[in-house]
């Protein structure tokens, strides 16, 4: 019955996308569907890995065409699936021989992988996630959710809108981890230091400040107090700074706690965010007539 | 480190003792009389809203920097705003900590030293600008281009609550005020418009409208038309004693043919008075009746208690679009004076003992284009102005000039317009000192070059009025005389109006110019 059904499903799916690629629309008929994502995975491991790498962080060939940026979207579903069908002409990326749907699933697999956390959140017990956050994992102590917790790590609320999952759960199990995709790219922005050192300053007249430090130059220290309060330090008029090199984040979650109580922890943080709206819901706007 | 060691006893212990102390804290800004006494005079070294204050004065009674001094200021920092174009936004400061927004964005910054502390971005990325933000009990309020209200968390950029605008209208670019505990957002479409909510908790309490419904009040003033248009496109000001918001609304639709809306087209071209608990209209007043100029009255409205012909009165005082400069009592909205403060103002001979325009004909836009003084453009617009209470003068950037408007057909609604400079009448731009209860001109600055409105002005205890320019001219100029005493060059076009703050003793004035945000001090003050 089960079986009859999802065939059932399958064929109407294909149908519907048949008809979309025919008439050339610009939704993609398998967004989100999780059979045509790993459809899609082998496609893209046939076709695609050889050019732009394993998980689209780029191969030798072919340039990234997935970033660990979620506002970094360069792409729409509908463009994808004309440059995988027509190619880029003057560029090794040349028409590929799949059928529509095929290219459909290719793109389903793409955006999926674009997608943070919250597209493709974790299976686990949400309910008790958020215990362990509060409790035994002391996730709170630093950071803040909801506007509840601490300052001196980064704000979670929005964590699995702006990060993937595997992103997450490297951060929670290695000492050596990076944002997807993020380093070694010339910046475009200054971006924030999230680092979060613990720093000690040490004033002139001998007083001790222990904190996170949020930014630094040759001449000052922008520190969150222990005592949550922001401060500027003038490095001149301090007798000593001392930074730790390490950040105060445990790595070894997968250790400290139960692997139930670690994947309902992942459950409940890749589902705190919120999905941005799609690019072609509102782009720049002048706010009025002057 | 308490992370560290024992982060469940120590820390937790520590956040308890936070936690009741912000209990106590909110408790105490909860009952309304501390609530206005904050709103109306913030701790003067926080610049937390659009002016400073809720009276629209962008005064400070910051002192450090002085007629005396000035020419000892030199820039301290600078934060540049990749991807933004021509930012128009008011940055707002609270303890020591900058916000700079644009568009689903807003950079917190050491106010001191410029460094970022954190960023938040909302898709859709958006380069647009929009005038700024508002910093209450620890959260910024942000408007976004999909017409969101945005709380930020202003200790770490996380999101708090996020609202869509009530009923299908949609935010504007002006910055968010607070009144009695909630957050006042206004916009432009479909028409002209005032929402409230819940500071806190981001309910919706209150929309106002700035043109009637069929049947409604003022309906009968569009001469059988739908009633459109009115855009709210600037933060209004506020009166705690009297729980009053003040907003001015734009021009009524069809913006450039009047022919087929006869009558005042109320509500549009007024300064309105709101309660802020209701949403309620408690007085207007109309500055250009049927207007064909697109003359919105959206011009920062300054609120001032003051001897006005020798009798202590709660006035509002406004620079218009329409070359009269404004006087009325906000108490009852009773106007007490109006006078031309451009030297020709050609559609009106005067206002009569109401204020209304002595109007003369033959000025509406037309086929062969109408000659008008001032230009849409305006005598004034957006630019902020200022008050200070140390000289009672009221300080404008004004534009001198006349404008040509045309439409492309006599006949048809809505036909297409534009309007140019005259060619024998070139546009120059000027800083004014007006006598605030009696309009007259004390002294004027030229900045050269400069030939239209762009950025607006502040004046401090210091007796400083911070003059920045079209053309990327900072200049500190003496309040009572009007004489340059310090200039700067930014190097692209300031288009954003000046605030001042201090941090640990040490005062700053900041101001957007193009896609950087400037601050000066004084040199020997601090490194």
């Amino acid at each position: 019955m089960n079986r009859a059904l999802a065939i059932a499903a399958l064929l109407l799916t294909c149908a519907v996308g048949s008809i979309f690629a025919q008439r050339g629309g610009t939704v993609n008929p398998f967004q989100g569907n999780a059979g045509a994502v790993h459809d899609g995975e082998g496609l893209y491991s046939q076709h695609c890995t050889g050019c732009h790498g394993p998980d689209g962080s780029a191969g030798e060939i072919g340039p990234a065409i997935v970033s660990g940026e979620r506002t970094d979207f360069g792409a729409a579903d509908a463009q994808v699936f004309n440059t995988i069908k027509n190619g880029v002409p003057g560029t090794p990326m040349s028409p590929q021989k799949l059928s529509d749907e095929e290219i459909w699933k290719i793109t389903a697999y793409i955006h999926a992988l674009r997608g943070t956390a919250i597209d493709n959140p974790l299976p686990g017990e949400v309910a008790h996630g958020e215990q362990i956050f509060w409790g035994k994992g002391q996730c709170g102590n630093c950071h803040m959710l909801g506007g509840k917790g601490g300052l001196t790590a980064p704000d979670l609320n929005n964590i699995a809108g702006t990060r993937k999952a595997s992103t997450i759960v490297d951060a929670l199990t290695k000492e050596q981890h990076r944002e997807y995709a993020s380093g070694g790219a010339h910046l475009k922005s200054l971006p924030p230091m999230g680092s979060y050192l613990p720093v000690h300053v040490t004033t002139a007249d001998g007083k001790v400040i222990n904190g996170i430090l949020l930014n630094q130059d040759g001449y000052s220290l922008q520190v969150i107090g222990n005592d949550q309060r922001l401060r500027s330090f003038d490095r001149a008029k301090l007798r000593r700074v001392d930074i730790e090199p390490k950040s105060l984040m445990p790595t070894d979650y997968d250790k400290r706690l139960t692997s139930g109580e670690f994947k309902d922890l992942l459950a409940f943080l890749t589902r705190q965010g919120t999905k941005p709206p799609s690019p072609a819901s509102g782009g720049p706007l002048r706010g009025d007539d002057q | 480190m308490i992370c560290k060691n024992d982060p469940a006893t120590e820390f937790g212990d520590k956040l308890t003792h936070i936690a009741a102390a912000l209990r106590m804290i909110t408790g105490l800004l909860l009952s309304g009389s501390v609530i206005a006494a904050m709103a109306q005079r913030p701790d003067p070294k926080d610049w937390p809203a659009y002016s400073g204050t809720d009276n629209g004065q962008r005064y400070s009674p910051l002192k450090q920097i002085t007629t005396a001094n000035a020419n000892r200021l030199q820039a301290k920092w600078v934060y540049h705003v990749d991807g933004a174009s021509g930012m128009e936004q008011t940055p707002v400061v609270m303890n020591g900590t900058m916000y700079i927004s644009q568009f689903n964005r807003v950079d917190a910054i050491d106010a001191r030293t410029g460094n970022i502390i954190w960023k938040y971005e909302r898709p859709p990325a958006s380069a647009s600008p929009q005038r700024g933000t508002v910093v209450y009990n620890d959260k910024v309020y942000m408007v976004t281009s999909d017409s969101h209200l945005v709380t930020l968390d202003a200790r770490n950029g996380g999101v708090r609550w996020e609202v869509k605008s009530e009923g299908g209208y949609v935010f504007s670019g002006a910055a968010p005020i607070i009144a009695r505990g909630k957050v006042i957002v206004s916009g432009n479409r479909p028409d002209g418009f005032v929402q409230a909510f819940d500071a806190e908790t981001g309910k919706y309490a209150w929309s106002w409208i700035a043109v009637p419904k069929s049947g409604e009040p003022g309906a009968e003033t569009w001469g059988g038309a739908k009633p459109e248009g009115g855009p709210m496109w600037m933060s209004g000001s506020y009166d705690p004693e009297s729980n009053l918001l003040y907003y001015g609304t734009g021009q009524p639709n069809p913006q450039w043919t009047g022919f087929e809306r006869l009558g005042d087209n109320l509500y549009t071209e007024c300064i309105v008075a709101i309660n802020a608990d209701t949403g309620k209209l408690a007085w207007y007043f109309q500055n250009t009746p049927h207007d064909t100029h697109d003359w919105d009255s959206t011009e920062t409205l300054v609120l001032v208690d003051a001897i006005f012909k020798g009798q202590a009165r709660k006035l509002l005082l406004q620079a218009n679009r329409n070359g009269f400069y404004y006087v009325l009592d906000r108490t009852n909205g009773e106007f007490l004076l109006g006078t031309p403060f451009v030297s020709k103002v050609d559609w009106a001979d005067g206002l009569d003992s109401k204020g209304r325009p002595i109007v003369i004909p033959g000025h509406d836009p037309s086929v062969r284009g109408t000659t008008t003084c001032p230009s849409t453009a305006g005598a004034t617009n957006w630019p902020a102005p200022t008050y200070s209470p140390d000289t009672k003068y009221f300080y404008v950037t004004v534009a001198e000039g006349c404008g040509i408007n045309f439409i492309t057909s006599s006949t048809a609604p809505n036909a297409g317009t534009g309007y140019i400079e005259t060619s024998n009448a070139p546009w120059q731009a000027y800083v004014r000192a007006l006598d605030a209860t009696t309009g007259k001109k004390v002294w004027e600055y030229k900045p050269v070059r400069s030939n239209h409105y762009g950025p607006g002005l502040l004046s401090t205890a210091g007796g400083i009025v911070f003059t920045p320019e079209q053309f990327g001219q900072v200049t500190a100029l003496d309040a009572k005389s009007g004489k340059p005493l310090w200039h700067f060059n930014t190097g692209d076009l300031i288009t954003a109006s000046p605030i001042t703050y201090s941090v640990d003793g040490e005062q700053f004035f900041a101001i957007a110019s193009g896609t950087n945000v400037f601050a000066f001090g004084l040199q020997g003050v601090s490194p």
